[in-house]
């Protein structure tokens, strides 16, 4: 009677276990895909992509680890629940370096502009220099308007800074700064060349 | 009691042993793990998103059943199946994979082939726009042509070719715009109908030169060239500036066109603003007749007039003017004392076809 009892009692603890690993690691599974979410949201495809791939693949293994588990008669979502813990931690650490990420990207975005509207600046002052009437007019007025259109593209600069392309900010402003330096490039030569001409 | 024990103990012996003995994971699984990060890596979503998506749905199906294999009891675990859906996805992976090779080199070559042919076509274009002085309404769309080029070949040399062939797409509203705003000045220069009437006003001219035995001047906008004709014959010649739009035809006040047309010197100024002047008879009657046919068809602003006082003066032979035809002092002097008040003046756009602005644009269009 002692012994029946005692696999009476090793039964009833037995299911309790399982029982007690057997329903959806819900909570785990929601804080998991709104953490992913979030730093998706606060573009972590833009600015750490692989790092982005890597929890949005840790997320879909843990799905799958559920669904596999699902199918189980004895269920235990024990290893779901600490692979959705992972994913959960691994998105906010990602969400807490991404801030540094965007703020670097945006620092580099804001310096190309700086550096780009200093080249600007530097040929219109150039032009402004360049000696105006008998052989250059023609020539002037075409570096007015490069100068205008480098000057409309700052302004695209600022856009793409206002809407955080940061790499898109920066590559256009250096394209502006190269490009600025070579019209302030013609501007010297042309006033080399009015100047030999007046000697 | 004892011997229930043993009994037990036994079991969990054997099943134990056995338990080690339980197969072990393919290791397809992981060479496929890697190779789906390797396949995102090279953009498979961009260059071949249908066969990548299936291959992810595959994937994601081997890897549940490989967890619900896993997860079996170790003497009931089996593989093999496993194993040969992994095995099936990591052949369609290399498929993907040299697919993905193959669409970046064919891009890489595409996306390069534009950028040259861009580039190229923007610098002729820029050659053009120092051909005439309306080039500058060309150059703000060029210098915007040229940024993104840059940054396009900038995509292209990270081997980030979505974006390259994005800005590759944004050049060409540019490039037409440029194209729009110098290219119909260029066509003029090599229509037929406008160059045969340019040849009947120069021989007229050249003719009345040889028959009245008298001086003429001939003035040729796209060689910007003042002629002077004496008996018929060149006597002199003058390198010559034209108005801010000088290369097309003065309509109306403020155009800053040069006029086309046979007119004459009405005036002598031996002190100008630009040195010394001689005054044309602009609008002469083709010139009204043009302007009131323009009004008509409400191509020119209704207050708007048809301008004046379009002189030959000093100033410089590279000054834009407001249409007039400016030389360097010391040229007009010169003229200024050998023509006089009824001097006819003949402003052409060209001689013939092969006129400096009609070849510049051969082989453009």
């Amino acid at each position: 009677m002692k012994t029946i009892f005692k696999y009476l009692a090793f039964g009833i603890f037995s299911m309790f276990i399982f029982v007690s690993c057997s329903k959806q690691p819900a909570e785990e599974i929601n804080a998991a895909k709104t953490a992913v979410d979030t730093v998706i949201t606060e573009g972590a495809e833009k600015y750490a992509p692989e790092d982005a791939k890597k929890i949005n693949d840790e997320l879909s293994a843990a799905m799958s680890e559920i669904k596999a588990q699902d199918g189980k008669f004895l269920k235990n979502y024990s290893k779901a629940k600490e692979m959705l813990v992972k994913v959960k931690a691994d998105a906010d650490a990602l969400r807490s370096g991404l801030a540094a990420k965007k703020e670097e990207a945006k620092n580099n975005a804001v310096a190309a502009q700086d550096a780009a509207k200093a080249a600007v600046e530097e040929a219109k002052g150039l032009l402004s220099k360049a000696p105006k009437g008998k052989g250059s007019k023609a020539d002037i007025e075409a570096f007015k308007a490069d100068i205008k259109g480098l000057e409309e593209s700052l302004a695209e600069v600022q856009s793409s800074i206002d809407t955080e392309d940061y790499a898109v900010a920066a590559d256009k402003a250096n394209a502006i700064k190269e490009k600025a330096a070579a019209v302030s490039e013609q501007v010297k030569q042309a006033m080399e060349k009015v100047g030999a001409k007046k000697k | 009691m004892v011997q229930n024990i043993n009994k037990i103990l036994f079991i969990f012996a054997l099943v134990s042993v056995l338990g080690c003995n339980a197969p072990q994971a393919p290791p397809e699984v992981r060479l496929a793990e890697e190779q789906e990060y390797n396949l995102w890596r090279s953009g498979a979503e961009i260059y071949v998103p249908i066969e990548y998506n299936q291959y992810r749905i595959s994937l994601r199906k081997a890897n549940e059943d490989f967890i619900r294999e896993k997860s079996r009891f170790a003497w009931f675990r089996n593989y093999k199946r496993v194993e040969s859906d992994f095995r099936d996805i990591l052949q369609s992976g290399y498929q993907i994979q040299t697919k993905i090779n193959e669409q970046k080199i064919i891009k890489s070559e595409n996306i390069s082939n534009q950028i040259s042919f861009l580039k190229s076509r923007i610098e002729t274009l820029k050659g053009l726009t120092y051909k005439i002085n309306e080039g500058r309404h060309a150059r703000k769309d060029l210098i915007k042509a040229e940024l993104l080029l840059s940054e396009a070949s900038l995509r292209h040399e990270s081997k980030d070719y979505r974006a390259a062939e994005e800005k590759l797409k944004d050049i060409s509203a540019f490039i037409s715009a440029a194209e729009g705003a110098i290219l119909p000045i260029f066509d003029r220069y090599s229509d037929s109908v406008q160059i045969r009437k340019w040849q009947r006003w120069y021989e007229d001219t050249v003719a009345e030169s040889r028959d009245k035995r008298i001086m003429v001047i001939i003035v040729n906008k796209s060689e910007r060239i003042l002629t002077l004709y004496k008996n018929g014959r060149p006597f002199r010649a003058y390198n010559v500036g034209i108005g801010r739009n000088g290369s097309a035809d003065k309509l109306h006040a403020g155009d800053d066109a040069t006029p086309e047309g046979r007119y004459r010197i009405i005036k002598k100024l031996p002190r100008s603003r630009y040195h010394k002047a001689l005054l044309i008879n602009y609008p002469n009657e083709e010139d009204r007749k043009n302007f009131i046919l323009a009004k008509r068809k409400g191509l020119i602003p209704a207050r708007t007039g048809i301008g004046g006082l379009i002189e030959i003066h000093g100033g410089g032979k590279d000054s834009m003017t407001y249409g007039c035809i400016s030389m360097d002092n010391n040229k007009v002097d010169e003229i200024f004392n050998i023509v006089n008040i009824g001097t006819p003046v003949t402003i052409i756009g060209a001689v013939g076809y092969n006129n400096s602005l009609s070849s510049a644009i051969e082989g453009l269009q």
